[in-house]
């Protein structure tokens, strides 16, 4: 094909998504529209662009001022109790005010600690990604009630109606991308002026902020074409383009898989033809004045074997929050399986199911491994059909290829067997992840999984003894499922603690695709739809049996803590590992058997809540303490609770209800004056409460120096003294607010 | 903080908190409190994990 020149294209994944590793449809579009002779093609990922600048300390130090100026703290001083609808501005003001100082001048080293070598040295690691939660906490204060944390974006509006949705592409208060975009991303696209522009909108989470990059684009580049795509597209996209006003942020919206659509538009725009045969593409038709939604046919998918390896060229790889980069490689798209009847996730590729051949994979693994230096690969699929696993090990060790990897799996007992296992590792395989979902016999028929629990045993005992870890997926709240089957489900787990290392555990949730809510009377269950809600998704429903989505909520509090009690990946802070993608995957391939890092975390667990009260104890230099008028943990036990959670817009877990704040309010009451003081320790990023007098018991502390310089000066028979502050200190000491640690000032 | 260090003249509060907190550090000199009679309690501030946070593997 003859290149025509001053076609620019600009690919754009925009905020929110995970920080970790880069995503992996721009890469592969781009790499589609250069092989089919579109050379001028830009990766922009406006999501890791807008989280390393948000953890700055330049824009660190706007948000605190933010804060002070918007939310200060002394606003509930005078308050003699706090309604349920203030909890979350109290929380917000209060930690905001006392960690903002400490986390603007750690929050350098923490990104260098999650981005270097010291990443493997887990007690710097865990409060330095503390750190980075906290900052972004400090963020989301500043444009309160947003929240903005590594795994989602909510805002005071509601994303399921296309009002709330633009009104909060305008609000500046709410919405922290409208400045990010118009000084940080808006000039260079303003300066490259391309022709099309497209967004990837997987996640719910980015709704928001894309439709408010492609309004400022379209303001600033009224000739440019602003397309999306992208999983939540998928679902929500006929709705959105029906929508009043959309017209304001984009030009059309393509439905699943995004290769051979984009390539059609933007010939079709480059040679100036109409876009009426573009397959799997609305968009607004502005021809005969005024704006008219087309919606053209499906189109067909592309031969996934002919598509070229993924282009991460141009995307800031050095900039994600991780040591080492992670390539996502797409091995396959749809499921071979298709049968789980609450899964969803393959349709929004499209129909049917496609694959590339184990040697075309290892080729390209092979080529990116060598382009982009780095041997960590996460296969991107929901599952491996038993001849993928068996060929694709054969095909990376034949080439010597000389990876570790991680993906999703299905358990397949003919294919992961003691010998395939060990073969998987061979070939690098590090971590799988297979969908267990539930313990009960009779529920995975409901979800026609296909699998028993001797078989899912069977295949992650298999792939353990290789060393290779294994998470499994769960899900609590499925129709009909009872309390004391959701406690079997616990039971099982924590049984088989020793072969399973995570559990990425869910709620269930109905999505307007699964066949729970094209069938429902075959679960059991009533839909319940909000007609105010133009972009609903996600469905409540009423069920004759089994738990209510409320009880499912309370009892995945339940199910956490247990698991938190006994998987070590999941004690206490440890969890952090979990949290992050790829972080414990990243350790396990620099060679760390999944057994060790168990135990690491195992002792790490014991040392904390072993600590005691050693005379070298001190407060750090960059602690910070802060009288408050309300409880700070009974606030955040508040807003933990189920109906409190139902109450705040949030995409994933499909459970906002416009009337639940009022039901919240009304069954969580409020809270009553307490003077209390929050603590804030900025060298091991932890928060604790203590009273006034613990306030005093610390001032004397920082000025003797130390635990046991204090206690020099205590009489030597005041036992009770003595005893009630060594008690206080250990406490501390095990909470991370005391340590023995020197600063990092000190160190320097 | 070291033995050898000053107290410190400026205490690390937030901002508009200095003189509640220099008024506290007079009041908290350790000779004049009586350990034993002070309200030690420490509450703990865990992170919690909302199901908005688990789904950390999605594609």
């Amino acid at each position: 094909m003859i290149q025509r020149p001053g076609f620019p294209i600009s690919l754009i994944f925009p905020p929110q998504g995970h920080f970790t590793q880069p995503y992996l449809a721009l890469p592969c579009l781009k790499a589609w529209l250069v092989q089919h002779g579109f050379d001028d093609v830009e990766l922009v990922d406006a999501n890791i662009d807008a989280y390393d600048r948000f953890l700055s300390r330049e824009y660190l130090t706007r948000a605190r001022d933010r804060v002070r100026e918007r939310l200060p703290h002394k606003r509930f001083a005078g308050r003699a109790q706090l309604e349920f609808r203030e909890l979350a501005a109290f929380r917000a003001a209060t930690e905001a005010e006392v960690s903002a100082d400490a986390l603007i001048e750690r929050i350098d080293d923490a990104k260098s600690i999650v981005r270097g070598g010291a990443f493997h040295d887990i007690e710097r690691y865990i409060p330095a990604t503390r750190t980075i939660y906290h900052a972004l906490r400090l963020v989301s204060a500043a444009h309160f009630p947003s929240e903005l944390t590594p795994h989602n974006f909510t805002t005071g509006y509601a994303n399921d109606r296309s009002r709330e949705v633009l009104a909060a592409t305008l609000d500046e208060t709410q919405n922290p991308f409208i400045d990010h975009f118009r000084t940080h991303v808006l000039p260079d696209l303003i300066a490259r002026s391309p022709r099309v522009v497209g967004m990837s909108v997987i996640y719910g989470s980015q709704l928001i902020p894309a439709l408010t990059l492609g309004r400022m684009i379209k303001a600033a580049l009224p000739d440019c074409h602003i397309t999306a795509g992208g999983g939540f597209l998928a679902y929500i996209g006929a709705k959105l383009m029906a929508a009043p006003g959309i017209d304001a942020c984009l030009d059309s919206i393509i439905f699943h898989e995004g290769e051979s659509p984009l390539l059609a538009l933007c010939e079709r725009l480059r040679d100036g033809h109409e876009l009426g045969d573009v397959g799997s593409l609305t968009w607004f038709d502005r021809s005969r004045g005024g704006v008219r939604t087309v919606t053209n046919a499906l189109g067909h998918p592309i031969k996934l074997d002919d598509a070229p390896p993924p282009d991460f060229g141009g995307l800031p790889l050095a900039r994600y929050f991780s040591p080492e980069l992670v390539i996502p490689y797409d091995i396959n798209r749809g499921c071979y399986y298709g049968e789980c009847t609450f899964c969803t996730l393959p349709t929004v590729i499209g129909p049917g199911y496609r694959t590339r051949s184990a040697a075309t994979i290892a080729d390209h693994i092979v080529r990116l491994r060598d382009e982009l230096g780095t041997r960590n690969v996460n296969f991107i699929t929901d599952c491996m059909p038993p001849g993928m696993i068996r060929d694709l090990p054969h095909e990376l060790i034949a080439r010597r290829a000389d990876i570790r990897w991680w993906s999703d799996a299905r358990v397949e007992p003919k294919a992961y067997t003691p010998e395939g296992a060990r073969k998987l590792h061979e070939s690098g395989c590090r971590k799988l992840l297979f969908g267990f979902e539930t313990a009960t016999p009779r529920l995975l028929k409901m979800m026609m999984k296909g699998q028993s629990l001797k078989s899912t045993i069977e295949v992650a005992t298999n792939c353990a003894r290789a060393g290779i870890s294994v998470t499994f997926y769960a899900m609590v709240g499925f129709p009909t499922e009872t309390r004391a089957e959701a406690q079997a489900t616990v039971d099982f787990l924590v049984e088989h603690k020793d072969i399973v290392r995570e559990v990425s555990l869910q709620t269930f949730h109905i999505d307007e695709v699964a066949k729970t809510y094209r069938e429902p009377e075959a679960f059991g269950i009533k839909i319940l739809s909000d007609p105010a809600a133009d972009l609903q998704l996600y469905h409540d429903y009423e069920a004759a049996s089994g738990m209510t989505q409320t009880e499912a909520a309370e009892v995945f509090e339940d199910m956490m803590a247990s698991l938190r009690a006994h998987y070590p990946l999941f004690t206490g802070d440890n969890i952090f590992f979990f949290m992050q993608k790829s972080h414990y995957f990243l350790h396990l391939a620099r060679g760390v058997t999944p057994d060790e890092f168990n135990d690491r975390c195992r002792r790490r667990a014991e040392r904390r809540a072993s600590a005691g009260p050693e005379a070298a104890l001190s407060v750090g230099e960059d602690t910070r303490l802060l009288a408050v008028p309300f409880s700070y943990t009974e606030t955040l036990a508040k807003l933990a609770h189920p109906l409190a959670r139902a109450a705040r817009p949030d995409f994933l877990t499909g459970r906002f209800v416009e009337s639940a704040e009022n039901v919240a309010a009304r069954e969580l009451g409020a809270i009553q004056r307490k003077e209390r003081v929050l603590v804030y320790c900025g060298e091991t990023a932890e928060f604790a409460e203590i009273r006034p007098d613990g306030a005093r018991a610390l001032d004397a502390l920082r000025q003797c120096g130390s635990l046991g310089e204090l206690l020099d000066l205590l009489p030597a028979h005041d036992q009770a003294a003595r005893a009630n502050l060594t008690s206080f200190a250990a406490e501390l000491h095990r909470l991370g607010v005391l340590t023995t640690l020197q600063s990092a000032s000190a160190r320097a | 903080m070291t033995k050898n260090d000053t107290p410190k003249s400026e205490p690390k509060t937030p901002h508009g908190e200095v003189q509640r907190i220099e008024k506290r550090e007079a009041e908290s000199a350790p000779a004049r409190l009586d350990f034993s009679k002070l309200d030690l309690t420490v509450e703990k501030v865990e992170e919690r994990i909302s199901p908005s946070e688990t789904n950390v593997f999605d594609k």
